[in-house]
């Protein structure tokens, strides 16, 4: 009988589930994903989360207790660190216990530490730990994984192109306009809430029916952010942190953008100060358009629209007011 | 005859009626509490608007704005629908000259809006939490049994203001209690309170940004003269009110009406009869999959006529041929 392991739509989903689904499609085990985040779902994630806890946190909650009858194992392993001398975020670090304790009823977790905080060295070993869920014979495993990483970087080329993984599925490549109107905003914020369309209240798709093409800071070479992050004061020492503070420095020097808006999500530890070093970042000694959105789980989203719609107009009216200026002098 | 432009701004508290012909000359004003119903508060402002008019008008253009927006627009047929942030910045440019910000407290929220060249060059709005706003100064005015338009009276009346935390209005409201049974008096805990508010939304709106004069101070809270003293004492330069504080998002609507106007031929307005028309809403939760969608229907004399709040628009964009049906 194959295997059944189901993994959430939320968290890290959005980062890497290319990478872990050919992993175990290719070890022989079947793989169910939860279904895309909505109301009921939603609901069900925040009654059996602690209060403290962020948004997402709950939303991947509800995606678990969506598998949790119809599978033998939940895919939810303890992100620890991925990059040398840096964390996730404290939640990430003890979500498998989190769950454990949350929810009554559930299948066994596969549950095991991803930790690279001191080198990569021994990641193999990672590796098998992970297939031994399903097979004993490192081979297969071996051979599994770099199919699975082919898939990965397969994945990871195609939002570098613009293509968004959407709840999951991967968007046709943005419309480039290159007329007057064109606008171009950065768009900041954890992956599984921006992609997540119930947890970011659409907002990729609000803006694309804006006419405006988004820059992500996939889109952007890795390396350079890394390089602007390193010429910060201290070390960031939370992944996301650095990817979003290298983004705002290399957006300030190589600025093409009309906007950028930073997405946070309520009840994060961490967007309370990314968010506002992002802002300060991007507007030293330039004066991009800033917005801040908070999302929580209220579902009105009036809120969210009128801030966009007087963002976007805002947007307009100083490219129309530049293009009034006269070409010489 | 003269041409006019109807503009009309349905907030969470008020809902503001402004009538304005072509050379910006304000020729009608409602500001009519909102209390939650805004159909009503619609129809009432355009009955009261009627009633100030003794000329013979025409209405070119109409606009709607505040967080009822849609709702008003459907009500009455505007031609332009526009975000409180835009209207506002557009009003105050009209009627303020060389304005380079904007204060805006409203009943439920809060923004700052600052201009540069004569264009909006960037804002804030308050997040969720709507501390420091008029809904929270009209309930801490009738719990202490003043009648809001004399409560920034009394706070010039202070004369050894309290620290009042103004950073939670629950929290606002538990010290401005505790200062009561300390035995403060009534003028030094408003005063106390209006600092608070504008110290909570100069740190909060107003942080890291250039807070250049001359400074607009508009929205329903405007009229309070203690929040405006205390900005004034706040920033050290004077803050200007001006002359339809109240009204200044509808003021903004009749404006983006007029130049909707200039551009594009007729208007969707459908006459200031719809006043006796009846409405009913009606709220339903889809049970069709797992979104569980709250849609709103809106029935104008028994008849659909709007529909929406659904994700996947399998209603709101049926509403044609349901009409139809129900034909």
């Amino acid at each position: 009988m194959t295997i059944k392991i189901g993994i959430p739509r939320g968290l890290w989903f959005y980062d890497y589930y290319p990478l872990w689904k050919t992993f175990y499609e290719e070890l022989g085990a079947e793989i169910i994903i939860s279904n895309p985040t909505n109301k009921n779902l939603l609901d069900k994630g925040v009654k059996n989360t602690v209060d403290e806890a962020c948004l997402p946190v709950k939303i991947f909650n509800g995606h678990v207790i969506d598998l949790k009858d119809r599978v033998d194992y939940i895919f939810v392993p303890k992100m620890m660190s991925v990059y040398k001398d840096e964390y996730i975020c404290p939640k990430f670090c003890g979500l498998p216990e989190m769950v454990e304790h949350s929810i009554p009823n559930l299948p066994p977790l596969i549950d095991t530490e991803i930790n690279f905080n001191q080198s990569r060295k021994h990641i193999m070993k990672t590796v098998y730990e992970f297939g031994s869920y399903v097979t004993k014979n490192p081979i297969k495993i071996r051979k599994a994984y770099s199919k699975a990483l082919q898939a990965y970087e397969e994945y990871k080329d195609k939002i570098s192109q613009g293509r968004f993984p959407i709840d999951g599925e991967l968007t046709s490549k943005q419309l480039m306009l290159n007329n007057k109107n064109k606008k171009k905003i950065a768009l900041l914020g954890h992956t599984y809430q921006l992609y997540d369309r119930m947890g970011s209240m659409d907002i990729m798709k609000k803006l694309q029916d804006y006419g405006v093409e988004i820059l992500i800071p996939e889109m952007i070479n890795m390396d350079v952010i890394n390089e602007k992050a390193a010429t910060l004061e201290k070390k960031m020492f939370w992944s996301y942190g650095r990817k979003a503070l290298g983004t705002a420095i290399y957006l300030k020097e190589n600025s093409d953008i009309d906007g950028a808006i930073y997405v946070s999500a309520f009840g994060c530890g961490i967007d309370s100060i990314i968010g506002d070093l992002f802002e300060r970042w991007t507007r030293k000694d330039g004066d991009i358009p800033f917005l801040l959105l908070t999302i929580d789980e209220h579902t009105g989203e009036a809120g969210v629209n009128t801030r966009l719609e007087a963002f976007i107009d805002m947007i307009d009216w100083r490219k129309r007011d530049e293009g009034n200026l006269p070409a010489h002098g | 005859m003269r041409n006019c432009y109807l503009g009309i701004d349905v907030g969470s508290v008020s809902t503001n009626v402004v009538l304005m012909d072509e050379n910006k000359e304000i020729l009608g004003k409602v500001y009519t509490k909102t209390q939650g119903k805004p159909i009503d508060a619609v129809k009432r402002g355009l009955k009261e608007v009627q009633y100030q008019i003794t000329d013979e008008i025409k209405v070119k253009g109409v606009g709607t704005t505040g967080s009822g927006r849609h709702l008003a627009a459907m009500m009455v047929g505007a031609d332009v629908i526009k975000n409180e942030i835009t209207a506002h910045g557009i009003a105050a440019l009209n009627f303020v000259k060389g304005v380079r910000t904007i204060f805006e407290i409203g009943g439920q929220d809060s923004k700052i809006i600052l201009l540069k060249n004569g264009i909006i060059s960037d804002f804030a709005m308050n997040t969720v939490c709507a501390a420091g706003t008029g809904s929270f100064l009209d309930r801490q005015a009738a719990r202490l049994d003043i009648p809001i338009q004399e409560f920034g009276n009394k706070a010039l009346l202070s004369e050894n203001p309290v620290r009042i935390a103004g950073r939670c209005a629950v929290f606002a409201e538990s010290d401005m209690i505790h200062k009561q049974q300390l035995g403060h008096n009534q003028e030094d805990i408003i005063k106390g309170l209006c600092d608070a508010l504008v110290r909570n939304f100069l740190n909060n709106l107003g942080k890291g940004k250039d807070l250049a004069g001359p400074v607009v101070f508009q929205g329903g809270v405007a009229a309070n003269v203690g929040i405006k003293k205390s900005f004034e004492e706040a920033l050290g330069f004077e803050v200007l009110v001006p002359p339809h504080h109240e009204v200044m998002g509808a003021i903004g609507c009749c404006l983006l009406a007029q130049e909707h106007a200039s551009k594009n031929n007729g208007t969707d307005f459908k006459g200031f009869d719809i006043v006796h028309s009846g409405y009913q809403v009606k709220g339903f939760e889809c049970l069709d999959c797992s979104n569980g969608c709250e849609v709103i229907e809106i029935m104008k004399d028994g008849q659909l006529t709007a529909r929406w709040g659904d994700k996947c628009g399998k209603w709101s964009n049926n509403i044609t041929t349901d009409q139809e049906k129900l034909a």
